[in-house]
């Protein structure tokens, strides 16, 4: 039976999505079963016309280094966030689930308004039922 | 296996990573073992350091066999056989 991991994602900061993307990576390799729970400012990262433009999104902290952070990825050809998450999907089982009030704060209220990979609009009930269920939860 | 010995393999598939970083060369060599038969040998090659000690512990978890890792001058010649 495979491990299921269930990531809750709050944060909507380029760093720690490319951190969140990176450890997906790892558990997608190891073929564990994983669902994205996508809250509040995350929801904002995940809207269509947010997603891969770095100039809409901040670091977690220290502003002052998003330039030098994304110089260095580039230069060692490091997916984008969105490109990790994609990637993951392709090869796991990997659901992105984005809650449905972080939704409405950033103005999403279908799918159709978040970047193609996430996969539906669900509730409260629907992350606390994936911890009880996972082997690994992770808050990022 | 001895260098020698891993330098006499039939290697079934190639994997040039070398141009990504962690988790970059994991990530392809997960995609190409879903392309490979059981028995096959792949060729993994990365400049990235992690990939030396990430690919023996994803081998062992996914029941695949580490054959071992050759040094190059730059890069890193990883075999692995699928189970």
């Amino acid at each position: 039976m495979k491990k299921k991991m269930c990531l809750a994602l709050y944060s909507g900061s380029i760093d720690k999505l490319t951190a969140a993307g990176i450890i997906l990576s790892g558990a997608a390799a190891d073929d564990m079963e994983v669902d994205i729970y996508v809250l509040l400012q995350a929801a904002r990262a995940f809207r269509k016309d947010v997603g891969d433009n770095p100039e809409k999104l901040n670091m977690a902290e220290n502003s002052e280094m998003k330039v030098e952070f994304l110089e260095s990825l580039k230069k060692l050809n490091v997916k984008t966030w969105v490109e990790f998450f994609a990637e993951a999907k392709e090869v796991a089982d990997v659901k992105i689930h984005v809650c449905g009030l972080a939704g409405k704060i950033w103005g999403g209220e279908v799918i159709e308004d978040f970047v193609t990979l996430a996969d539906d609009i669900v509730g409260i009930t629907a992350y606390i039922e994936a911890t009880q269920e996972a082997d690994v939860n992770l808050f990022i | 296996m001895t260098t020698e010995e891993l330098n006499a393999l039939e290697v079934d598939k190639v994997v040039d990573a070398r141009g990504t970083s962690c988790p970059g060369p994991l990530m392809e060599a997960k995609k190409a073992i879903g392309i490979i038969k059981e028995g096959q040998i792949m060729e993994l090659l990365s400049a990235d350091e992690a990939t030396k000690v990430d690919v023996p512990k994803w081998c062992k978890k996914q029941g695949h066999e580490y054959l071992g890792t050759i040094d190059e001058s730059g890069f890193f010649k990883i075999y692995l056989k699928k189970q």
